[in-house]
């Protein structure tokens, strides 16, 4: 019988009814669309930055992180293949990359630029697909003085495709190096700072430029990034003489975003929350006031108090419910639609280039898009149904 | 042990707060109330007669002086536990009528049945029969807004009977009808206390209903003026 009144009760004022129950679906609508496209946001930038630059996890030297050392490779990774051998034996495991990371100047012959390169493997590397390539080709397999240049870079050095650059750094003795280099490609990462510093070349380049035969970490890329933490275990129990840093270490952005993220999410909800309980109270509360004279009969005829609070907290609910459902069905069909229409963002803060707007659709987004607008209705009957159940019977009943 | 009487009244005072005065209501009431009577309390406007109505019904509180209805002090226990009480052994009649507006005629009737928790069946057979008594078997399924004024305190008084309760109270329960209806809803009150023996006390200032009470208990400022019955009075 609760739940029949409390139904009834919500249709009997269908416009007041309606215009709360919009105020719960746009509340449900934009956590679902926020919510999606938070998660998107994430899982696009996690695969990114892990398939694209950091790999799931790194295999380095024991102590490398500790180490003080101003030379290059001083704590190289000592018998790189064997290490990969067995990393590789694992079927979670897609591939491994061997890396170096150097720092030096890049000098055209009349003007010189400070550079960060990465030395990668380039059949490797074209699988990580990291980079877009704005001008000329991919590093190819054979050829030690190729490089790629970013494109920042590429423009302060005013160089195209086919022209040479120098290369100087600190060998891994101490002493200077230098090395000319044919720029084969110019490429864009997205990110600004990063581009107008950055260099890609090959392992064996870096090596010659270096005086070395070794390299300097291995990065592990995994078929599915939930076994993370299961073959990060299993390597250590496999290969000794290493430390391992997994991807959550490597990645400080993603984590900054993540945080800047989760801040304007709480926020929305925050509003959210507060819209839902005012509006939600309000047409309760006034429910109340209109039919005080009906409380007075329902007590008088042996209603309790805690039936009548039931009564409308049960309309809170039945709202609640109501609402979040239209919510979760309106906000998933936006989110196709979304999903659907192609719509391109700017590009956020720090990088050149947007991207597709997507909203991904996660059982958790969806539960707790229901969850806030059923709860919060529930939350904002309790008042309107506590003052319900405590009017005086005889006022009640002369209440007109 | 019960009682001869269903309601006993000893010494009761009532006032109420107008602005900064309070207004005495009622003073030094005495009445006993036996089983299966049918009395009206009677008296103009702002007399008291809803005042003791009220507080008989157990949904008012006296400043003083004590109530027992049914064998239980009911002036030593906060209004909000009297629940079970009002539930079991009272029925209410309104003036206007005070049907639940978005239940039927058969759920309106039902309603003191389910705070008994009484099984669907049972609840279903004395619904069935307490709206055939009052004559609203094919209006079941309308709602208060589809019924007339006639028929709407029908069901009034099927919701107030349908719990067997030993003591109705009905406050000006023809004051919102036409002659007619209201002389119709009079003979149906009083064939229902004639069979059931369920002690009816109305409050009202209609002659024909105070014409047709076994006893009349008359109210004027507060305080009880007469009490006798109507061949009394029509004697007098």
């Amino acid at each position: 019988m609760i739940i029949k009144l409390a139904l009834r009760n919500i249709l009997r004022n269908g416009r007041r009814s309606a215009i709360t129950l919009t105020v719960i679906v746009f509340g449900a609508v934009g956590l679902i669309l926020f919510g999606g496209y938070k998660a998107r946001t994430f899982f696009a930038l996690r695969e990114s930055t892990i398939n694209g630059r950091i790999g799931h996890m790194q295999i380095f030297k024991e102590g490398y992180a500790k180490s003080q050392s101003q030379k290059p490779l001083d704590r190289a990774l000592d018998d790189a293949a064997a290490i990969r051998k067995e990393i590789e034996r694992d079927p979670r495991v897609k591939m491994t990359a061997a890396q170096i990371t150097l720092m030096g100047l890049i000098s055209n012959g009349e003007k010189s630029e400070t550079f960060i390169a990465t030395a990668v493997e380039p059949p490797k590397e074209r699988a990580m697909n990291s980079q877009r390539i704005t001008a000329g080709k991919e590093l190819s397999d054979n050829e030690a003085d190729a490089v790629l240049i970013g494109k920042g870079l590429a423009e302060s050095m005013h160089v195209k495709p086919g022209d040479y650059l120098t290369l100087m750094t600190t060998t891994t003795a101490g002493s200077l190096n230098a090395m000319d280099v044919r720029v084969v490609g110019i490429f864009m990462t997205g990110v600004k700072e990063f581009d107008e510093r950055a260099v890609k070349m090959p392992i064996a380049g870096a090596q010659q430029l270096l005086q070395t035969t070794k390299i300097e970490k291995l990065l592990v890329f995994l078929k599915n990034t939930d076994d993370t933490a299961a073959v990060h275990r299993l390597i250590t129990s496999r290969v000794h003489g290493i430390e391992i840093k997994e991807w959550s270490d490597l990645a400080p952005f993603y984590h900054q975003v993540v945080a800047l993220y989760n801040g304007i999410f709480g926020f929305l909800g925050i509003v959210v929350f507060a819209i839902v309980v005012f509006s939600v109270a309000n047409t309760i509360l006034m429910s109340v006031f209109e039919r005080t004279r009906e409380i007075g009969t329902l007590m008088a005829m042996g209603t309790t108090r805690g039936r009548l609070r039931a009564m409308f907290m049960a309309e809170g609910v039945g709202i609640g419910i109501i609402g979040g459902l239209l919510g979760l069905a309106i906000g998933m069909l936006l989110a196709m639609l979304i999903n659907r229409g192609n719509v391109m963002l700017p590009p956020p803060p720090g990088y050149t280039v947007g991207y597709r707007l997507q909203i991904m659709m996660q059982p958790p987004v969806l539960i707790t898009a229901f969850l806030v607008s059923f709860i919060t209705a529930t939350i904002s009957s309790i008042l309107p149904a506590l003052k319900a159940s405590r009017m005086k019977i005889v006022d009640a009943l002369g209440h007109i | 042990m019960t009682s001869k009487h269903v309601i006993a009244v000893t010494g009761v005072n009532k006032t109420y707060p107008l602005g900064r005065i309070r207004v005495r209501a009622l003073s030094d009431v005495d009445l006993t109330i036996g089983r299966g009577e049918l009395i009206a309390l009677a008296g103009p406007s702002g007399s008291g007669k809803t005042t003791l109505l009220n507080l008989i019904g157990c949904i008012d509180k006296p400043d003083d002086g004590r109530i027992v209805v049914d064998d239980v002090d009911v002036t030593r226990v906060p209004l909000h536990r009297l629940s079970t009480l009002r539930r079991d052994t009272l029925g209410f009649i309104f003036q206007t009528f005070n049907l639940i507006p978005v239940l039927t005629a058969y759920e309106n009737v039902e309603y003191p049945l389910l705070l008994q928790n009484l099984p669907r069946r049972e609840r279903e057979t004395r619904v069935r029969h307490w709206l055939r008594e009052v004559g609203l078997e094919q209006q079941a399924k309308q709602r208060p807004d589809q019924l007339s004024g006639g028929q709407r305190q029908r069901v009034a008084i099927a919701r107030a009977m349908v719990t067997d309760p030993k003591l109705v109270l009905a406050d000006e329960p023809t004051a919102n009808l036409d002659s007619e209806t209201a002389a119709r809803i009079l003979d149906l009150l009083g064939e229902i206390n004639a069979r059931t023996r369920c002690t009816f006390v109305f409050s009202t200032h209609d002659p024909s209903l105070i014409a047709r009470a076994e006893r009349v208990v008359r109210i004027r400022d507060g305080r009880i003026e007469h009490d006798t019955t109507a061949a009394a009075l029509e004697v007098a």
